[in-house]
């Protein structure tokens, strides 16, 4: 990190109707730093980079590159300035090759006499593939044909091959496994060395505390303060975060209590082509069975393979009472129920409200007679009893899912299930993307349907929360299960690591 | 960022956008509408209703079922052919068999072409708009080949009968009665939003996605063969133009009467009963000024772009920043 200062924001404000959402906020960053900004969910990280990058526009205040105010329009002219962002959900665009996403909206140069040069352009993102060490990525092949993962590096040489002088990592990590993680800190590391600035948004503090030289705190888009990361501790930023001590449990805090023999779910030899191989583990009544290994590991296809989401399985999927389950209905209809990695896409109906959203499963449970007539009264009361038990922040239940933060659709999520009173969840990633706070509520609420007899699997990329909740863990590398690790006080990271790789 | 990103969308959220609006523009259009036109012939359009509103009946029934592909976000174009052809087999069978037996064999064609569609959008995966122009273009010749000497005609007991407001009258409001109460008071109109709004999502969320919209095709082709029956009726006979740009008919008629083209959660049963109501008062009120079809067509497509505009639910098609 130098003295010299690259991008300086000065007084910036951005109001949403009533609500202000980054108050007045100024800072300094400097040349080569990386520079963390975290905040709980709604304290205007997100849309602070946002204005910065052209998604947004500025209300009052400016940005000062190396100087001179920049103001961009949009993502391309942020680019042309140097700016550029990785953001948390999926930043590729479906039916375009790898090459058309990474110069997308920056074809010009390979445009001669009006005239597009494809073989260039695909020899060009080759080589950048390349430098970036992702060769197995082609350049000429459909973005679609490539899981979340590949996307998500897709997007970062499309965000950093022409050396911006501002990167914008919003929350990608999350939707990252560990060695995706890997290829985008070297990503940032090489923008810092080369005197760029990385604004470094992630919940994950430990992460935050590893990476970035210098940390801002938002809250409720007031700016608390800036601090130096080899300073500091998760406590001293949660606490700056939330703004007094956290109080409780974060995780589970028991240990050695007997896990009841009684079986749930038996999975046996369940097969998916190219996905799984022969899985199979028994779930028991009252269990926190987790799933740890690398995103491809196959892990989060068991949990769709449960739910009788997955295509051409093979293998059984059978409940304590004999029944199989091997499609949606007649895996919600037993009390199953499932939350996935893709929340956006599988999880909720995005432009539906969060009352049906909520009550989408239960509908046949509710209905009266064989025509299953509904009662819109009773049906709103009981989406808003469950919204309400799991705090979502709402207008009220009407409002459409697409207008909550990442956050608050997981509790929609959970609300629903909750509702549906099922007895086997199902959790894939069920902390993406969240707040400590929240996460902190997700956990509390596990262990309290642990001791109410239901049964939990959950699937994460997160290994402490793995180690932090689940009585026994099943770590799985290319598509088998790989380990089988019991809850202990002294598990830590690398025993999971070592059977994941 | 909960707080700011809802705040976005209000700002966002234009007047246009507003349910309110939606709901209640089309309400004020409709009376507007009736009331420009009664000014305009000299009341010549209310002492004449029931003339006015003769081509209301077939096209309420038909609307109903093209409603439920729309709001799980199809789209189906071989209305106007599945009409024609269920009203020629009604003709057809009316001469040799009772009209009860006639009507039921009309419902089942229209179920029949409604199951080829939904067999190639669901089982074969293609757009249902490629499916629907295919059938209509097949169905379509199939008509005027049946047509092609002299137009098929029905019992002369049909017409005689069955051609009153009572009769018409009745048949639509079962099928807008029954609509009604799918929609709103089972989980059918949920499970049809929920699609509209996010397949995956719905499946997900338990709804047998592909079963489902199979099934409503078959339905929507039903409701148009019992519509076909109410057309036939009125005009006694099929000719090789019957049912010709019905398609079209019910989707500029749901579209005034506030339906989203993108189908989905913004939906409202009004959307069908509204848009019949005000799509045949247009047309009418045209007709009756003296307005020639060219000029109809034109003024009608202008009046359909500009309620699109208004209409489009354009907070639901999704934005990749």
């Amino acid at each position: 990190m130098s003295d010299e200062v690259r991008l300086e924001a000065v007084d910036v404000s951005k109001t949403f109707g009533i609500t202000k959402a980054v108050q007045h906020v100024s800072e300094k960053f400097y040349k080569g730093e990386i520079h963390a900004l975290i905040g709980e969910n709604g304290s205007g990280k997100s849309t602070l980079t946002n204005m910065l990058t052209g998604i947004y526009s500025i209300d009052s205040g400016k940005f000062i590159l190396d100087g001179e105010e920049v103001k961009p329009v949009n993502q391309v002219d942020a680019n042309n300035h140097g700016i550029a962002i990785i953001v948390q959900e999926l930043g590729t665009l479906d039916g375009l090759t790898v090459a058309e996403n990474i110069f997308l909206g920056h074809e010009d140069q390979f445009v001669k006499h009006g005239i597009k040069n494809t073989g260039a352009m695909n020899k060009k993102a080759n080589e950048l593939l390349k430098e970036y060490g992702f060769g197995r990525i082609k350049a000429s092949d459909y973005v679609d044909d490539y899981n979340f993962e590949d996307r998500k590096l897709v997007e970062i040489v499309k965000s950093t091959y022409f050396k911006p002088k501002v990167l914008v990592v919003d929350e990608t990590t999350t939707a990252l496994s560990q060695e995706g993680r890997e290829e985008l800190y070297k990503v940032m590391n090489r923008v810092r060395d080369y005197g760029g600035v990385v604004i470094f948004i992630s919940h994950d503090l430990q992460e935050v505390l590893d990476k970035s030289d210098r940390i801002t705190v938002l809250r409720d888009g007031v700016y608390i303060g800036c601090v130096n990361a080899k300073d500091e501790t998760e406590d001293d930023l949660k606490k700056m975060m939330v703004g007094r001590e956290m109080t409780g449990d974060y995780y589970r805090s028991d240990y050695g209590e007997k896990v009841s023999d009684e079986v749930v779910l038996s999975v046996e030899n369940v097969t998916v082509p190219n996905l799984i191989k022969d899985v199979t583990f028994q779930l028991h009544k009252g269990e926190i069975l987790g799933f740890g290994g690398l995103s491809e590991s196959g892990m989060h296809e068991v949990g769709k393979a449960i739910f009788g989401a997955s295509f051409d399985r093979t293998g059984t999927v059978k409940l304590a009472d004999g029944t199989e389950i091997n499609d949606i209905p007649t895996a919600i209809k037993h009390s199953i129920a499932y939350t996935s990695k893709d929340r956006d896409n599988e999880s909720v109906v995005m432009n539906q409200s969060i009352g049906d959203n909520i009550l989408l499963p239960s509908l046949d449970r509710l209905g009266k007679g064989p025509l299953k007539i509904q009662n819109h009264k009773a049906n709103r009361a009981f989406a808003e009893k469950y919204a309400e038990e799991m705090s979502v922040k709402m207008v009220n239940t009407n409002q459409f899912v697409s207008e909550l933060s990442g956050g608050n659709k997981q509790k929609v999520v959970l609300a629903r299930w909750l509702g549906a009173d099922s007895d086997i969840l199902v959790l894939d990633s069920p902390t993406r993307g969240i707040d400590i706070k929240v996460k902190q509520d997700i956990y509390q609420l596990m262990d309290k349907m642990r001791k109410e007899g239901k049964s939990i699997i959950m699937i994460s990329e997160e290994l402490m929360e793995l180690i932090g909740m689940c009585d026994r863990i099943i770590i799985m590398r290319d598509g088998q299960i790989s380990g089988e690790l019991e809850r202990s006080r002294n598990l830590d990271e690398n025993s999971l690591i070592a059977k994941m790789v | 960022m909960e707080k700011a990103v809802t705040a976005d969308k209000a700002e966002r959220k234009s007047f246009a956008q507003s349910s309110t609006f939606r709901a209640v523009l089309p309400v004020i259009g409709l009376i507007l509408v009736f009331i420009i036109f009664n000014i305009l012939t000299g009341g010549r359009m209310i002492t004449n209703l029931s003339l006015t509103i003769s081509s209301l009946y077939s096209l309420m029934i038909a609307c109903t079922g093209v409603f439920f592909i729309m709001t799980m976000g199809g789209l189906d174009f071989s209305q106007g052919s599945i009409l024609g052809i269920a009203a020629i087999v009604i003709c057809t069978v009316s001469k040799v068999a009772p009209v009860g037996i006639a009507i039921i064999a009309g419902i089942a064609v229209g179920a029949g072409i409604g199951a080829i569609n939904g067999f190639f959008y669901v089982n074969r995966k293609i757009k249902s708009f490629i499916v629907t122009i295919c059938t209509m273009f097949l169905f379509r010749g199939i008509i005027k080949y049946l047509t092609s000497d002299s137009p098929v005609s029905g019992a002369a007991s049909l017409q005689m009968n069955y051609d009153t407001v009572p009769v018409k009258l009745t048949c639509m409001l079962i099928v807008v009665a029954l609509g009604i109460f799918f929609f709103e008071f089972t989980r059918f109109g949920t499970d049809l939003r929920a699609i509209g709004a996010g397949e995956k999502a719905a499946k997900f969320a338990g709804i047998r996605t592909d079963r489902m919209k199979f099934w409503v095709y078959v339905l929507s082709g039903a409701i148009t063969g019992f519509a076909a029956f109410v057309s036939v009726v009125h005009a006694g006979s099929v000719t090789s133009s019957g049912g010709n740009q019905l398609e079209t008919q019910i989707l500029i008629a749901l579209v005034l009467g506030g339906m989203p083209i993108s189908g989905g959660a913004k939906v409202r049963f009004e959307n069908v009963i509204v848009g019949a109501l005000l799509y045949t008062i247009l047309q009418s009120g045209l007709q009756m000024l003296g307005m020639s079809t060219q000029t109809m067509q034109m003024i009608e497509s202008v009046v359909f772009l500009v309620f699109v505009l208004i209409f489009a639910d354009r907070q639901s098609i999704q934005v990749i920043k």
